[in-house]
């Protein structure tokens, strides 16, 4: 029992590496998406919320077919890993420029309106004003979002990415013992969302403090 | 000298007018208080003498800097409008990520390029002369709405304005609250700085001011000395308009 455990362990840090990358990757590319989809030019808008669109309403594993056995099988190779961090990626990406897209609508016009009485031009005006408030905004659902993700990267087991799922299903196989294992693999994804729920919580309330309405 | 001309300027928002055919002007140093119902155009025709709301037609002169409001305003003169008049909001609008230091500096180094050490310490300066230095690292929010307020006009008297806007700043405050806004006003006032005052404070609009106008649905119906206006007002609505506030 202790050696199964060890074995479906082996993937925790794979599963982290995924979800890490994937959010990252997701955050930063998000910005843009949100840019385009407030766009005051009708194609650049179009084009973000069709991307929103594809991203969000096509399941995770399509995408991960999509790019793993589509695109990576192609001149480009790509690694079950890397395929599953560019599809988890923008899968992010869509879900985050909506959140960051409600944030920015939460946001109070009168921000807007003294940064520019002010004097202080578009991009000071979103660097320095905007953003950073939105970000506080945004940072309860980026984290619901991301610990939705942690448990949706157990879906690159299916293109060989060997993390958490992938080993319990292997392990599974091996042994023809089902229930215990995942049970471990219940038990292991709840104790990495946790800290993430302390963490966000403990932000969430110190900037809070700060950004009282 | 900053003289203010407000040359036949009108607003709409779709066929609603809102704003109909409005002129004065305003010398150097004047402070102007600007009263009336609520709904008449008093806030909007503030924020559109430093284009917050662009106008659609008429002229907008501040100093020798002209705007033809049937024109697209160019980003070298929206940005020269702002630095010359500096506004302050009914709801404070201060930015709550920032320490009240940073709030005051943040434009002096993004619209001025002033290093971040000269301008704290002219932040310091009018802190100081707002009564708020002790402040200058807590939060807004855990500041009072009076001393937010005065924050705020540090904030825009960081930009070394020639001419100060102000939209209803004690509106939003408990008669003592705003009676320390009012008094950090009239200081400005004695500065010589050029003043408009859109406010329902009687008050300061007859002893503070020099002149008033009086708006109703989108046009100045009386405009004079203050002492004049608010003691023998001419028109029927003025009259019924002082009536109602000092019968409250």
């Amino acid at each position: 029992m202790a050696g199964n455990f060890w074995s479906i362990l082996a993937g925790v840090p794979l599963t982290i590496a995924l979800t890490f990358l994937a959010f990252a990757v997701g955050a930063i590319f998000g910005f843009p998406i949100w840019m385009m989809r407030m766009a005051k030019t009708r194609p650049v808008r179009l084009t973000a919320t069709g991307f929103i669109l594809a991203f969000r309403s096509i399941p995770p594993i399509v995408w991960l077919f999509l790019i793993f056995f589509g695109v990576g099988s192609g001149d480009i190779s790509l690694s079950p890993f890397i395929s599953a961090v560019i599809g988890m990626g923008l899968i992010t990406a869509a879900n985050m420029a909506e959140i960051y897209r409600g944030a920015y609508a939460g946001l109070d016009i009168g921000q807007t309106e003294a940064a520019t009485a002010l004097g202080i031009r578009t991009y000071h005006r979103f660097r320095d004003v905007i953003v950073p408030q939105m970000l506080r905004t945004a940072l309860p659902s980026a984290v619901t979002f991301a610990i939705g993700l942690l448990k949706d990267t157990s879906i690159a087991s299916l293109i060989g990415v060997q993390e958490v799922a992938f080993q319990v299903n292997a392990l599974a196989q091996r042994t023809f013992t089902g229930f215990d294992i995942y049970v471990i693999a219940a038990l292991i994804y709840v104790a990495i969302s946790l800290p993430f729920a302390v963490i966000a919580r403990w932000a969430d309330l110190t900037l809070r403090l700060r950004v009282a309405r | 000298m900053t003289d203010i001309r407000v040359d036949s300027v009108s607003k709409r928002y779709g066929k609603h007018v809102v704003l109909d055919d409005i002129n004065f002007r305003i010398k150097s140093g004047e402070v102007v208080a600007i009263i009336g119902p609520s709904g008449s155009g008093k806030s909007t025709l503030l924020r559109c003498i430093n284009y917050l709301e662009p106008p659609n037609s008429g002229i907008i002169a501040v100093g020798d800097l002209q705007m033809d409001c049937e024109a697209r305003p160019a980003n070298t003169d929206l940005d020269r409008l702002r630095r010359t008049v500096g506004m302050v909001f009914q709801s404070f609008n201060l930015f709550p990520h920032l320490t009240v230091l940073r709030n005051v500096s943040l434009a002096q180094e993004r619209v001025l390029k002033r290093p971040r050490k000269e301008a704290d310490e002219r932040s310091m300066e009018l802190l100081r002369r707002v009564g708020l230095a002790d402040k200058s690292e807590q939060y807004p929010s855990r500041c009072s709405g009076g001393q937010q307020q005065r924050i705020a006009i540090a904030r825009a008297l960081a930009l070394d304005p020639k001419a100060m806007l102000f939209d209803e700043p004690t509106s939003a405050l408990d008669p003592e609250l705003g009676l320390e806004v009012l008094t950090v006003m009239r200081e400005l006032a004695e500065t010589g700085m050029t003043m408009i005052v859109v406010t329902h404070e009687m008050r300061f609009a007859e002893n503070v001011s020099d002149r008033v106008i009086v708006m109703a649905d989108g046009r100045i119906i009386e405009h004079g000395e203050s002492a004049a206006i608010m003691r023998s007002p001419q028109t029927a609505r003025t009259q019924q308009f002082l009536h109602a506030v000092r019968d409250r």
